[in-house]
């Protein structure tokens, strides 16, 4: 067994300036909206609170992975859960942590800077009754046999783990030249020895933010590599929906729903539903014994 | 509707029957001398469930060739198919292959086999072009955890939902998208003549309506019904049968996409638990 952690260090490095600069072109986004969120407003869709939500109640407690600067977090917080959220960026999380300060919500919300795969090191034998993941979380992966292990670990018996991401197939479409139409262009099964490295033009929240300089690392994924990781640390899957819609652009010309979505344009004035954009899934932790 | 689009697939499986008999894709007289009509994936991913014994119902068996191959791996098999052609051309070859007194053929569509069989089996199989001649899932799904004894097991070996999707036009460099992962229901109508097995055939019954499932609606319905997902395995290949341009054979005869061998999966296989509960 090898203890080599699973992103290259050039990766890793990449990802972190990245995901700093970031926090804070999204602080100030119409996308993220942070004043909307402090006067009140919950920064999930309503897809999550549907799904999840019957889950989530006074004193529920839940890990949000990858949580970026903490919207979602403290909006479950919000909705009544004792929240620990963690991320890798250093920059994200003490946006998370101010931002849980001036909304009230620092006694049932703590933030944790570290990578995802360091885990285990800094939640110890933690139990969760909840883990949540969401939005363009996996594609910053090349391990999930590691990140499925680590949602397990963390998660108590008959706990219950959801994500709502964007889907595999959206991630190998690129668009048609000229044209408001897209075609497979990338990879649609995983290879985690060789990410997709890429200049960063601004943000799936703002288009038109200044990354110049900036890199990507990312990997793609499949949903026998994502099911099968969850079902090999033990998971059981409860559902799996998937969905036409994306909840950031892929190109500028898709169109948004007044829910906020983002679709593909039929070219005659409407949406196309036929391709999938997102899916969601819950899995829960069988009791001991089972 | 639906009446209609059942007729007009199994007038177009009917007459299939006879032309596969005969194909070379389904080398009926390599089978008669022992071959083995199934796959290396199902025989390794299924075949360490299948003893002396076991119960196996294949449903959407046509011709039996996959059916009779498990018996002869040791299972008692139940073959059901909606084509009388498919069913009574089975039988004969359980006849003369001396494998009757282990392999039942009883001629219905999925929705109506609850009135035509009553006991559970320890395996339900289906694979390769099944799912695409099913309308509701939902439907399927009841049916199969109907026939399945607590504890038993679910296996499908399909063609991915991804195989479907690219245009008939498709190149390597450009492979555009050209039917819906998502269909509400609503059939893709084909109106072509030939044959997957032989594609210059002449044929009669050439309309057909197919339904393209993608993995939620096809996985959703079954855990619903509490059967506990054990793997999903997709695989860059397919079996031959598939007849797209953008597809080519690779040194083992399976097909790939041209100029992404590795990276579009083009088949998949799961297994699914009944629990005991």
């Amino acid at each position: 067994m090898t203890d080599r952690h699973p992103i290259p260090p050039e990766a890793r490095a990449a990802n972190l300036a990245l995901w700093n600069h970031w926090t804070k072109v999204h602080e100030k986004s119409a996308f993220y909206d942070v004043e909307g969120f402090k006067a009140g407003a919950s920064s999930l869709w309503p897809l999550e609170r549907e799904e999840l939500g019957p889950f989530v109640g006074d004193g529920t407690t839940l890990l949000h992975l990858q949580c970026h600067f903490g919207l979602d977090t403290l909006s479950w917080a919000r909705l009544g859960a004792s929240v620990v959220g963690l991320d890798l960026s250093d920059e994200a999380v003490a946006l998370a942590r101010r931002l849980a300060d001036e909304v009230g919500l620092s006694d049932r919300a703590e933030f944790v800077c570290a990578d995802l795969y360091d885990a285990d090191a800094h939640l110890g034998d933690r139990l969760f009754d909840i883990v949540f993941v969401s939005w363009g979380a996996l594609e910053w992966l090349p391990d999930l046999g590691r990140w499925a292990g680590i949602i397990a670990r963390h998660l108590r018996p008959g706990g219950t783990f959801y994500m709502a991401e964007i889907h595999p197939f959206a991630y190998a479409l690129d668009e048609v030249p000229g044209e408001q139409d897209v075609r497979v262009r990338y990879r649609l099964l995983p290879a985690p020895d060789a990410p997709d490295v890429e200049p960063v033009e601004g943000s799936y929240a703002d288009r038109d933010a200044d990354t110049a300089g900036l890199t990507s690392y990312g990997w793609a994924h499949s949903f026998a590599e994502i099911l099968g990781a969850l079902t090999a640390a033990g998971l059981r899957l409860e559902h799996l929906h998937e969905f036409p819609t994306s909840p950031a652009p892929f190109w500028d010309w898709m169109i948004r729903d007044e829910e906020r979505w983002w679709w593909l344009p039929d070219g005659k004035g409407g949406r196309r539903n036929d391709l999938p954009f997102s899916y969601s899934l819950r899995a829960s932790k069988p009791e001991s014994g089972d | 509707m639906l009446d209609d689009y059942l007729k007009a697939n199994l007038a177009s499986w009917d007459e299939a029957v006879g032309l596969h008999v005969g194909s070379e894709l389904y080398d009926v007289a390599g089978f008669r001398a022992g071959r083995s009509s199934l796959s290396e994936i199902e025989l390794s991913e299924l075949g360490p469930l299948i003893h002396d014994g076991t119960t196996l119902l294949h449903l959407q068996c046509h011709f039996g060739l996959d059916t009779l191959s498990w018996a002869r791996e040791g299972a008692v098999v139940t073959g059901a198919d909606f084509s009388g052609e498919a069913i009574r051309t089975a039988r004969a070859l359980a006849d003369e292959l001396g494998l009757s007194p282990r392999a039942t053929f009883i001629q219905s569509d999925i929705e109506q086999l609850p009135d035509a069989l009553s006991e559970q089996f320890d395996v339900v199989f289906t694979s390769w072009g099944a799912l695409i001649w099913l309308g509701d899932l939902q439907h399927w799904a009841d049916v199969v955890e109907r026939f399945l004894k607590p504890g038993g097991t679910l296996y499908v070996a399909e063609f991915h939902p991804y195989a479907f999707l690219l245009a008939d036009d498709a190149t390597p460099d450009s492979l555009r998208i050209g039917y819906p992962y998502f269909q509400y229901g609503v059939p893709q109508r084909f109106d072509e003549p030939g044959d997957y097995a032989d594609p210059t055939a002449k044929t009669e019954h050439n309309v057909t309506y197919e339904w393209l499932h993608g993995f939620a609606e096809i996985l959703d319905p079954l855990l619903h019904r509490g059967l506990r997902l054990d793997f999903l395995h997709e695989f860059p290949y397919a079996l031959p049968g598939l007849q797209f341009g953008f597809l080519e054979r690779d040194e083992d005869g399976m097909l790939r996409v041209k100029g992404h061998h590795d990276d579009i999966p083009l088949s998949f296989t799961l297994r699914m638990t009944k629990e005991a509960r």
